[in-house]
């Protein structure tokens, strides 16, 4: 058995605390100051760090905690975006944002962020970014001429701070792009976006692609049929999908359109408190490794798991890496 | 003593003045302590309901959890139902209740104190829903016929009409963008006589029709009620569109139980007259302090002496004999038409005795699930400062648990009485009242749009504008995003 076999990763995100989201909430009414909060959010990427440890992920992240959600991380720290910080009271909301003029050039401040995460884990660190096509979705054009060439500047300069992970050492990048799913009709120029953004980067790179996590309930309802063929010009070497929710109908896709890259194969499912056993996980695996071979399928849940309260998300991630260690048994024997 | 005129409607002055002037004198006459005047409340309130569960003049004691005493008291008019001739009196034996030790132990009591959400009005409601025909047929009229119009807002035919276009232009846009499902999910919960579900079959079918879309035979109609009784009449009238139609037996606090298969699969929910039957809890700040409104159903010495001998039951057997009713049904009194009339009789002189029970904070607050402790904060947040007001739990329950079973493009309509600002509750009475043998009370809509707004949907209120005077407003969400 390779050592590297089904391995087992995290999305993104990790269970968010109901005091967590307070704290977020009382630092938006100012009854919270900047300072308290990072070293509230310090301490919880060490908590979300020491439980994907010992639930025994190969692969993990920060659980995201320092974000509010998945733009306004990047909003905040894209210069040329205007974000009018008293259009949300409630953390998880979406600023309302714009851009005004052409985006300069910055950090966006990942690195730091990959780095405390390296600090405190001597397993895999995964850092995952928003990519281009969601960012352009959430935030208001107001100078570039269309949402194609706003994405593409938008590319440019985050690709920069991808190449800055690579070189602090990251190995392990994820672009998540939910909202192809909601309008696959802009597939084609957002694969473009996609290709300039992780261009030169040097490190493994993933798309994630689902339908939706807002509020822990799906955006919108498909097949990914929609991605194909047009997905397989993106130059990534994995696409993350999800599949425990919506059934394992479109694993097939990878065979149908000999996919080039390898298979980040969602079997946990985001939107139930209900926990699969590790048997249920072995059998999507099972199934899903008879359409594309295992050395090139790895195994993580459908999306992040922000909405799950802490003991649900730890016992799905307990429930994936005993499930994938079954099969991996099989396999070996 | 402060006193709360609860309503502002044109030509009540009169009666407000009189009402108060009779207090006043009362007061003066009463001998009350000071401190317990410094704390008196006296609240003037106007009951629409014809029937409901106050006496013209009632007391509400601020008690601490063990039942001691506190000094907050409040003494409630009901200016529609206080007889000139009589208030004075009212009032006088009301501000002596006040001062008294105990309350009058002559009433009988039905139940024993609980929040309101555990009242026995609830298992009264229960009964009328599962035992309609009995009621029917012993007042020989339909329910509906006890609604303000005589007939149910849900019927109308143009807002079905509007509704049925609403969502083929949903379907339609599903379609252009290729994400029409193979079967089309739609719901009704609480399903009345059936009127609503056979109109908007009717004219879906008609409009699908018109337009050659072929929607029809995709669409997947679910019946929903608790009660067997009102599906059984309710598939009747639906008729020819029966292999449309499913017929789902379950509880509407918790739809998801029962068709958690059809998660994020049912693309129009529709609800009418539900949420303003379901139990609630009411909550009142005084003073900055928090209370928990508890109640104890009661029939008048007289009424209970009339039921016992028009019934032949011992007046301390009555509670008994009501309690046996509602567990088992009327039929245990005499022969049903019998116990019939005794449920009716018991219905119609039951009155709920409110104390006002202290909470030490916030957390104290039983909160309605789906939300936690932080919205409730929020909601008291953006209320008077002096306040009662409903957490209707049965709705959020209900709607908390029937939200994720809408499809991502799919929607909730809500027909039914909203408080939809939290300043409202200071504008007049909001229940609960009683509706021929059933509870009605209106919902706290701003309660509803922190829970959606936690699940991830906005809600908006829009007044009923096909009946003029109507108070029905359609609650309806869309994606938050």
């Amino acid at each position: 058995m390779k050592a590297s076999l089904l391995t087992t990763a995290v999305v993104g995100s990790y269970s968010v605390p109901a005091w967590l989201e307070r704290a977020k909430n009382d630092f938006l009414a100012r009854r919270l100051t900047r300072h308290d909060l990072d070293e509230i959010h310090d301490t919880v990427v060490k908590a979300a760090i020491k439980d994907q440890e010992a639930a025994g992920v190969d692969v993990l992240t920060d659980g995201e905690l320092r974000r509010d959600n998945m733009v306004d991380y990047f909003a905040e720290r894209l210069p040329g975006v205007e974000v009018y910080h008293a259009s949300k009271k409630s953390a998880y909301d979406f600023y309302e944002s714009v851009v005004r003029s052409r985006l300069a050039t910055a950090s966006l401040g990942l690195v730091g962020d990959f780095r405390f995460l390296r600090r405190f884990t001597d397993r895999v660190p995964k850092v995952s970014i928003t990519g281009p096509h969601t960012l352009v979705k959430r935030m208001r054009n107001g100078y570039y001429p269309n949402e194609e060439a706003f994405a593409m500047d938008l590319a440019r300069v985050m690709n920069g701070e991808l190449r800055e992970l690579a070189k602090a050492g990251a190995t392990e990048l994820q672009i998540d792009e939910p909202y192809y799913s909601g309008f696959p009709e802009d597939l084609p120029w957002a694969i473009r976006a996609l290709n300039v953004l992780v261009e030169g980067v040097g490190a493994r790179v993933g798309l994630h692609v689902c339908y939706g996590n807002r509020y822990g309930k799906p955006s919108w309802e498909g097949t990914y049929r929609y991605l194909f063929p047009a997905v397989l010009e993106a130059r990534v070497q994995q696409l993350t999908l999800e599949f425990a929710r919506r059934g394992e109908d479109d694993v097939a896709l990878f065979g149908e359109f000999a996919a080039p890259f390898t298979l980040g194969l969602g079997i946990i499912d985001v939107k139930t408190h209900e926990v699969e056993t590790a048997e249920v996980v072995a059998e999507r695996i099972r199934q899903a490794i008879k359409l594309v071979p295992a050395d090139r399928v790895s195994v993580n849940p459908d999306c992040g798991l922000m909405h799950l309260p802490r003991d649900v998300a730890f016992a799905k991630l307990v429930a994936m890496v005993e499930g994938t260690a079954i099969v991996r048994r099989e396999l070996g024997g | 003593m402060i006193v709360h005129v609860n309503q502002f409607e044109r030509g009540r002055a009169a009666p407000s003045g009189e009402a108060l002037a009779c207090v006043l004198d009362a007061v003066e006459e009463s001998g009350l302590d000071s401190r317990t005047l410094a704390s008196l409340r006296v609240h003037l309130d106007w009951i629409q309901y014809r029937a409901n569960f106050r006496d013209p003049v009632t007391v509400r004691r601020a008690t601490e959890r063990d039942g001691q005493l506190l000094a907050l008291a409040e003494l409630a008019v009901d200016l529609r139902q206080a007889a000139a001739h009589a208030i004075r009196d009212d009032v006088s034996a009301a501000l002596a209740a006040i001062g008294a030790e105990a309350a009058d132990d002559r009433r009988v009591f039905l139940d024993d104190w609980a929040p309101l959400r555990d009242s026995i009005i609830w298992r009264f409601n229960r009964l009328f829903w599962q035992r309609l025909g009995d009621w029917e047929k012993a007042t020989g009229r339909g329910f509906e016929h006890a609604l303000p119009s005589g007939r149910s807002d849900a019927n109308h035919p143009d807002a079905v009409a509007d509704a049925v276009a609403e969502f083929w232009t949903l379907l339609r846009e599903l379609e252009k963008r290729g994400q029409l499902p193979a079967e089309v999910f739609a719901m009704e919960i609480g399903v009345g006589t059936g009127g609503r579900a056979a109109l908007w079959l009717d004219r879906f079918q008609a409009l699908d029709e018109e337009r050659g879309t072929g929607y029809y035979p995709r669409v997947r109609f679910l019946l929903c009620d608790y009660s067997l009784p009102t599906l059984d009449r309710a598939l009747e009238t639906v008729g020819r569109h029966r292999d449309a139609v499913s017929m789902i037996a379950m509880d509407a606090l918790n739809p998801l139980k029962a068709l958690a298969f059809l998660r994020y699969k049912i693309l129009y929910i529709h609800l009418t007259n539900v949420y303003d039957n379901l139990p609630t809890d009411e909550l009142v700040r005084r003073d900055g302090r928090l209370y928990l409104v508890e109640a104890r159903a009661y029939v008048s010495p007289a009424n209970a002496a009339g039921i016992a001998r028009e019934f032949g039951i011992a007046p301390d057997a009555l509670r008994a004999t009501v309690d046996r009713v509602l567990e088992v049904g009327p039929d245990v009194v005499e022969d049903r038409a019998r116990g019939t009339t005794f449920w009716r009789a018991v219905w119609d002189a039951l009155r709920l005795e409110e104390r006002l029970v202290a909470l030490a904070d916030v957390a104290e607050a039983p909160v309605p699930p789906g939300l936690h402790q932080g919205h409730l904060e929020a909601l008291l947040d953006a209320a008077p400062d002096d306040v009662r007001f409903q957490l209707s739990r049965g709705a959020a329950e209900s709607f908390v648990n029937t939200l994720p079973l809408l499809h991502p493009r799919g929607y909730l309509q809500v027909q039914d009485i909203f408080v939809t600002s939290m300043d409202e509750y200071r504008q007049g009475f909001r229940g609960p009242g009683k509706l021929d043998g059933s509870v009605v009370n209106w919902v706290n809509g701003a309660l509803l749009a922190a829970v959606a707004a936690r699940a991830g949907y906005d809600v908006h209120v829009a007044p009923f504008h096909y009946r003029p005077g109507s108070r029905t407003s359609i609650l309806y969400t869309t994606q938050r995003d």
